[in-house]
């Protein structure tokens, strides 16, 4: 066998395991694991790599010497966020707002909980301010909410507070003014003083004005935006460029990007740093939008089941939804970030019979990487999904993550039996299907959910599953509903990584503005519109460009996409309309965006939602550029008669419990299975990293790029097979 | 997440000792049955006479069952408020605060009710001393009688044994 050449690397520094991930040129790949080591990620790094390389019989520098590119997302700054390890930052606010952090806005005192916990009051929890109230500053003057300065700045005020921070050895200054998103004189002039009373002081600290990063609506999310980049991210470049030189060291001839929140990949010299903290769920999406545009398949749901949560998204017409004010770490954020919805439950999900209602409970809390009861040496006493899936007979106990642990049928059997089948009453097996159903039924309505919630039916829609658990679930939360296919690639379990390499290597900035388009508004006031939003679009240009100055990317070389965040007069939620063109050449040009929000409008409300008799606010712009990136290649393999794997990948039979009764189900080597094969259920397709069920009456076809097809089973079809 | 929780974490859940991560999860999780039993056998421990406590009041109030059989209310310090069924405010001793001079004692000016409209009542034990209570009320209004439990069917019906 010819010398393998991978192409792309891409990086997933976790809490614990550094994982690798290598494509070569023809679509294959592999996996390589190792533990992150928290004081210098590039020693864990390299050793996860060679990890990999192993598996193809490379040396680290042969291995790094063919790389073309690579995408790094790690855990190293939400952890400094979660351990409240960043740096000693000082804030200047408005005079006033200095009790911001610890006053927060009342939903951040319940993000990220249960349902439960959040309707209780008594859970409610307020964070710990990341800058203690001691350097924290108000300074007097003020902006209005139209961006006219109403009070000018103190500025004696602003003096004495940069000295006393420089006293209390704050690291760096902070600055965020109220309307400073209208106007950022005051917040600039801040800075300026700042500056000067640092020289004067022979120091030299950085200033982060919330003007300049977030130029945003919404206070609270704009200063945790801003803070976050000051109190975690910079601290990450360092160990983010550590990393590029070890590569660089090795003979590594590529620029190590990382992956960001509004779906794009960015240099690690971006300002905007923070925005790569929350990358880890999306990469699966940007998967499924460079999967899609693949295999021209325009409508994805995609669904990934992972050990702790279900997450959703849509890709509607080849894009992705964006969210522009996500929380995390309990944080409300003011930056873009691919929409996902997540719901606690993955196959490492605690399940419990609740005493008081005497009924089967799925999380919220999970097992997580300590997969259950079946794996005795995890220390769980808690049943989870995947012990219920080993007693139906779904997981081989004797394969799982290909035989490197083995698990205890038997204690998984005893342990259902006590924890959910007794105190129901049921037999054991029947006990450990209610549980599945039920588990698959939540993730089907949390699916169907969101489909129509969006206003769509599952019809216009293939269904995408990947995530460990996706393969195995697939059948349960597709069942009953009329999907156009459903698709899961052969590599599901490392999907999100394979994910994160299909990134555009692209840069992109939101800016507020408050502009009414009224039927009435007369043709000289549409000319200052134009104006306006092209004076954005080109301020949001030039700092694409500066971006991609840094990484040495020629301007010819990137492509732009502006785009206008646009609503109806009087209504709240705007939707992201991207400009047929680079520039408004004229009044008439404002025409195509109203006809662009009117046909995105109506496709997601119905045409009878429109009201354009109110008028419009275009609520504001963003500028996108991207540049051509190497990504992975699909696998093509050339297709087997629908039957040859009968002959080649069959490992044998075992019984599995579905519907009340047992079946015997064929065994099926995912590795020895030739594209073209269609096999019929009940199946059981294993692969080291993946278990997928296909139940009686539905059947999976393999095609040349390695994704499954499985047949889909309307609801008319299920009332049928039923009667 | 554990069925029970061993008695000295229920000493520290009343003495405030918890950490938050272990205290929401607490909070988030299913009642421990035995966690009345384990409650009332820290205050057990803790109080400075034999009689049986047979339900809390407050931090240092608690209905007690006596040797002779009677069921009474009575304090930390060991004084009687008499039968359960009465209201034991009668029997403490009582500061009214019903002007603006009694009112500023404990709040900044002007951040407290007015006199005219709301009094507070503070409930002394007449033997050490200790605030048991503070009820909020209109001038004039009767002391309220905040609870009377129904003890028997608390124990039988709910517990499960007589009381």
């Amino acid at each position: 066998m010819a010398k393998r050449a991978p192409r792309i690397l891409g990086i997933d520094a976790g809490g614990t395991m550094t994982d690798t991930f290598l494509i070569d040129e023809e679509g294959r790949f592999i996996v390589g694991k190792a533990q992150t080591t928290a004081y210098d990620e590039s020693v864990g790094f390299l050793a996860s790599m060679e990890d990999g390389l192993k598996y193809w019989d490379l040396k680290l520098e042969e291995g790094i010497g063919t790389l073309r590119t690579g995408i790094y997302s790690g855990t190293a700054m939400l952890n400094r966020m979660l351990e409240r390890k960043g740096r000693r930052v000082g804030l200047i606010v408005s005079g006033g707002m200095e009790d911001y952090l610890r006053t927060e806005r009342g939903i951040q005192t319940y993000l990220g909980y249960s349902y439960s916990d959040r309707l209780h009051l008594v859970t409610h929890h307020h964070n710990e301010p990341l800058v203690p109230r001691n350097r924290i500053f108000g300074v007097r003057g003020r902006i209005d909410v139209f961006g006219k300065e109403a009070i000018p700045l103190y500025e004696k005020e602003v003096y004495s507070a940069v000295e006393t921070l420089l006293d209390r050895d704050a690291e760096s200054i902070v600055v965020c003014l109220l309307f400073s998103y209208k106007n950022g004189a005051h917040e600039k002039r801040i800075g300026e003083i700042a500056r000067e009373v640092m020289a004067k002081r022979g120091k030299e600290l950085p200033i982060y004005l919330s003007s300049e990063l977030y130029p945003v609506r919404q206070d609270m999310p704009r200063l945790n935006s801003t803070l976050m980049e000051a109190y975690a991210a910079e601290p990450s470049r360092t160990s983010l460029t550590n990393v590029r030189k070890c590569v660089r060291d090795h003979g590594g001839r590529f620029d190590l990007r990382v992956m960001a929140s509004h779906g794009g990949t960015i240099s690690m010299d971006a300002r905007e740093l923070a925005r790569t903290m929350i990358s880890g769920p999306i990469g699966g999406v940007i998967g499924a939008r460079y999967l899609g545009a693949q295999i021209g398949v325009k409508h994805l749901a995609c669904s990934d089941i992972g050990g702790t949560s279900f997450d959703l998204a849509l890709v509607t017409e080849g894009e992705f939804e964006i969210t522009q004010t996500p929380d995390i770490a309990r944080f409300l954020l003011s930056m873009p970030l691919v929409r996902i919805d997540s719901v606690g439950a993955g196959t490492g999900s605690f399940v419990r019979v609740n005493p008081t209602s005497n009924r089967i409970e799925v999380g919220p809390d999970s097992a997580g990487a300590r997969i259950g009861m079946c794996w005795e040496k995890s220390g769980v006493n808690t049943v989870s999904i995947t012990d219920c899936n080993v007693v139906l007979g779904y997981i081989n106990p004797d394969f799982f993550l290909g035989g490197e642990i083995t698990l205890d049928r038997q204690r998984a059997i005893d342990a259902v039996e006590v924890q959910i089948a007794k105190p129901l009453g049921l037999d054991v097996y029947k006990a450990a299907q209610g549980v599945i159903e039920l588990f698959e039924d939540s993730l089907k309505s949390s699916l169907l959910g969101k489909i129509l919630g969006q206003g769509y039916t599952p019809a216009s829609y293939n269904l995408l599953s990947y995530g460990g658990g996706g393969p195995l679930h697939v059948a349960g939360y597709s069942d009953g509903l009329a999907f156009d296919d459903v698709l899961v690639p052969a590599w599901a379990p490392g999907f999100s990584a394979f994910g994160c390499a299909c990134g555009d290597y692209e840069y992109r900035f939101d800016k507020t503005l408050d502009l009414a388009l009224l039927p009435k508004t007369p043709a000289e006031d549409r000319q200052a519109l134009v104006a306006a939003i092209n004076g954005a679009w080109a301020q949001l240009r030039a700092e694409v460009e500066r971006e991609f100055a840094k990484s040495d990317v020629p301007v010819d070389r990137v492509g732009y996409r502006p785009a206008v965040r646009m609503l109806y007069y009087g209504q709240l939620n705007a939707l992201e309309v991207a400009s047929p063109k680079q520039q408004l050449e004229s009044a008439e040009d404002l025409n195509l965006l109203i006809k662009g929000f009117e046909e995105l409008y109506s496709r997601i409300y119905g045409l009878g939602a429109k009201t354009p008799q109110f008028g419009y606010t275009i609520a504001g712009v963003v500028m996108s550029g991207s540049t051509e990136v190497e990504k992975p290649i699909l696998p093509r393999e050339p297709l087997a008669g629908p039957d040859d794997w009968k002959d080649l990948a069959v490992k044998g039979s075992r019984p599995v419990y579905y519907r009340s009764a047992w079946h015997e189900a064929t065994l099926v080597d995912l590795e020895k299975l030739p594209a073209g094969s269609d096999i019929p259920g009940p199946a059981v397709v294993e692969s080291p990293s993946s278990t997928m069920f296909v139940p009686p009456g539905r059947r999976v076809r393999l095609d040349e790029h390695r994704i499954f097809h499985m047949s889909v089973r309307a609801a008319a079809q299920l009332k049928l097979a039923a009667a | 997440m554990p069925e029970t929780y061993d008695k000295k974490t229920i000493a520290d859940l009343l003495d405030a000792k918890l950490g938050w991560p272990e205290l929401h999860e607490m909070m988030s999780s299913y009642k421990d049955p035995d966690r009345f039993d384990k409650y009332i056998s820290v205050l057990q421990d803790r109080a400075p006479w034999p009689e049986q406590i047979l339900l809390p009041l407050g931090p240092h109030l608690f209905i007690v069952k006596k040797s002779n059989g009677d069921i009474v209310t009575k304090s930390t310090s060991g004084f009687e408020f008499g039968d359960y069924r009465e209201n034991w405010k009668l029997k403490a001793r009582i500061f009214v605060r019903d002007t603006d001079e009694k009112y500023e004692e404990i709040y900044p000016k002007l951040s407290h009710a007015h006199p005219e409209w709301m009094e507070l009542r503070e409930f002394y034990d007449p033997l050490d001393g200790r605030l048991l209570y503070v009820e909020a009320v209109p001038p004039g209004y009767p002391i309220v009688h905040n609870f009377e439990p129904d003890l028997q069917g608390f124990y039988e019906e709910w517990l499960g044994r007589p009381l």
